[in-house]
């Protein structure tokens, strides 16, 4: 019997049609994920190459002066991006993924990024994240919003009601066709995923698979709901439409001029201004002060002698450190404002569940804001060691061929953050129960009525 | 109010015609007895069972035939029958349910057609099959011969009264007054949802009937 009723839902006009232009945008999206990740690839071979060519041509030229050489040497922090970061680029496409820093002050560094297409940028990826978040329910309501009202409409259900001793079931029947032909398609598209990004079949897949399992099934239990409202078909389409247009577009457009609003950053600019002003005043600021205000952070190095030409290495560099220190509240102020904002916004999510699965699928892939806040930490780390690294050096005129060089290879961030897995299923589960639930109680008392 | 008052059994083997305006009250009749509607009082029992308590139960000695077949149209004849009598819980075998179209009057060529291509008889012959796949004691018809051709409509009225011969109770809502007449045992007339007249049909000609029921509506 099931077979005849695939049957009769494959045959309907426009389904195929359906169902094979939600499978090309699905290889159209591993193939651009796919991409993505080559062009990571590449880039991080390009850097490293970069960073090896740069520092035997800077230190052929400069081997007499580590204060010059190190103005000129990029030392390079890549963030790795997981294979599966090709199904959700997350900020990925947007944030950089490698930071290139010299020893001089972070916080002008801090935001160089990439060259990217602002065209691409407006219209954002076509990954696989947005296949599943935004094209499958769309599939999935033009498949199920006329279940059981179009053939109440007809008058087949009464056929249906008096041939049929349990009329749930044969209710349970029409979903389970159309949701496991929608599963059966996502099955296929990760099948096709794990071998074209070389995905590993670990722990992060299975979360990433479940995640999106349970996203499709969300969206069939509030068609299972509306259905079951006893409504007429095209009220039924307009009110499933109005859903996805309010849970896809309106709420996260609203719960983003939220966050922004509630956590404004003024900080942004004051970092900058701070950071220039309070390494730019310095050329003209006694040089005995700066260096005071440097030993104040670092007081290892109070036995370096006070400058007494008009430009000394030392005095240079404390004023770049003296620069960050001076902008260092306002940034730490950023960063805390940018963290409350992935806070709140991860927050008001979780009843917002496509909001929530895109957030989720990028914590998973390591593409999100949360891992991007951690790689810019990560960069502060890296920088702060290398800075203490070399102040050692060239304060104790350590010349440029007693360094070993070679060990300054690029350096990787891997996110070893948690993720939740488990908890980060919940409130899908919870509205996914509550919608089929609902539908339930409803089923049970329309579904016999003609 | 639909219906008022309303009193009326049919036996097994018996043929109960119902007959009467449009409104008078004939499909809420047979919308009773199928569970669609609850009486606001008194009572429809089918094989002395409570329909509105017992929906489940009822149901399985009912067939059904409404005036306009709606089935599957991307499935063929023979996969629409094939489907609804397992709704019902019957394998049937190809040949089985080849027989059962043919029985009902569906031309075999028409069999592995999909129903979009149907014209309303041959929908109405395919709800045929349905009802009779079913082996129903009770069958509920609402107006079964509207769209049947007079031949198709004559073998139907056949394979009525070969049923009510093997012992099944029929209830048929129609305006087709000879067609009653025929076929019947008994003429029930309707009018502004109360049963009437209950005349025995072999007491009648069809002239008489026809006389009758247009002094009554």
């Amino acid at each position: 019997m099931i077979h005849l009723a695939f049957k009769n839902f494959i045959r309907a006009r426009g389904i195929r049609a359906g169902l094979i232009l939600l499978l090309t945008a699905g290889v159209v999206s591993l193939l651009i994920g796919r991409q993505f990740l080559n062009r990571q690839t590449q880039a991080v071979s390009d850097v490293r190459a970069a960073q090896q060519t740069d520092f035997t041509r800077n230190i052929a030229i400069h081997q007499d002066e580590l204060g010059l050489l190190l103005y000129y040497l990029k030392f390079s922090l890549v963030n790795t991006s997981l294979p599966i970061s090709g199904l959700s680029m997350g900020q990925r496409d947007i944030n950089p993924s490698i930071q290139s820093v010299t020893i001089r002050a972070l916080e002008s560094q801090r935001y160089d990024a990439d060259l990217t297409n602002p065209a691409n940028l407006l219209l954002g990826n076509l990954d696989f994240s947005f296949v599943l978040i935004y094209l499958f329910p769309l599939l999935l309501i033009a498949c199920c919003y006329n279940l059981v009202s179009d053939e109440r409409e007809s008058g087949t259900w009464k056929i249906v009601v008096v041939q049929s001793p349990n009329i749930l079931s044969a209710i349970y029947r029409l979903y389970a066709i159309r949701v496991g032909t929608l599963l059966a398609l996502l099955a296929l598209l990760f099948l096709l995923a794990i071998p074209l990004l070389r995905l590993p079949p670990n722990n992060t897949l299975a979360a990433f698979v479940g995640l999106s399992v349970l996203y499709v099934l969300f969206w069939a239990t509030v068609c299972f709901w509306i259905t079951s409202l006893r409504k007429s078909s095209s009220v039924n389409a307009l009110l499933l439409v109005s859903i996805w247009l309010g849970l896809l577009v309106l709420l996260p457009t609203l719960v983003n001029t939220y966050v922004i609003a509630r956590y404004p950053t003024p900080e942004a600019l004051e970092t900058t201004l701070a950071a220039r002003k309070g390494y730019h005043e310095k050329w003209d600021t006694n040089k005995r002060q700066t260096m005071q205000a440097f030993f104040g952070h670092y007081p290892q190095f109070q036995s370096i002698p006070a400058p007494k030409l008009a430009f000394d290495w030392p005095w240079y560099y404390a004023m770049q450190q003296v620069g960050d220190d001076e902008a260092s509240r306002a940034a730490s102020a950023l960063r805390q404002k940018v963290g409350q904002r992935e806070t709140v916004s991860r927050q008001l999510a979780q009843f917002i569940p496509p909001l929530h699965a895109q957030l989720q699928l990028n914590e998973l892939a390591r593409s999100g804001l949360g891992n991007q806040l951690r790689f810019q930490e990560a960069t502060g780390r890296f920088h702060e060691k290398l800075r203490l690294h070399f102040y050692q050096r060239m304060f104790t005129d350590t010349p440029v061929k007693a360094e070993n060089w070679n060990r300054f290879d690029v350096q990787t961030f891997r996110d070893e953050a948690p993720v939740s897995g488990l908890a980060g299923l919940l409130p899908l589960l919870v509205f996914t129960g509550l919608f089929a639930g609902l539908g339930w109680l409803n089923f049970r008392k329309t579904a016999e009525m003609a | 109010m639909a219906l008022d008052a309303l009193n009326l059994t049919v036996a097994p083997g018996e043929i109960f015609c119902l007959l009467g305006q449009n409104g008078a009250g004939k499909t809420t009749t047979i919308n009773l007895f199928l569970g669609f509607l609850q009486p606001t009082s008194g009572q429809a029992l089918i094989n002395g069972l409570n329909v509105a308590e017992h929906p489940q139960e009822t149901k399985q000695f009912l067939a059904y035939l409404p005036e306009t077949v709606m089935l599957y149209a991307n499935l063929t004849g023979l996969e629409n029958l094939d489907f609804f009598a397992s709704l019902a819980g019957f394998t049937l075998s190809r040949d089985e349910l080849r027989s059962l179209l043919s029985r009902a009057g569906l031309q075999a060529e028409a069999h592995t057609r999909r129903l979009a291509s149907y014209s309303k008889g041959m929908r109405q012959k395919v709800g045929i099959a349905i009802a009779l796949a079913k082996q129903a004691k009770v069958l509920l018809l609402d107006e079964p011969t509207s769209g049947l051709d007079p031949k198709a409509s004559n073998e139907f009225s056949d394979l009525l009264t070969q049923l009510s011969a093997d012992g099944t109770a029929i209830l048929m809502a129609t305006h087709d007054i000879f067609r009653s007449k025929e076929v019947g045992t008994h003429i029930g007339i309707m009018r502004a949802g109360h049963l009437v007249e209950t005349l025995p049909a072999a007491d009648l000609t069809a002239n008489e009937l026809e006389a009758i029921y247009l002094q009554t509506v």
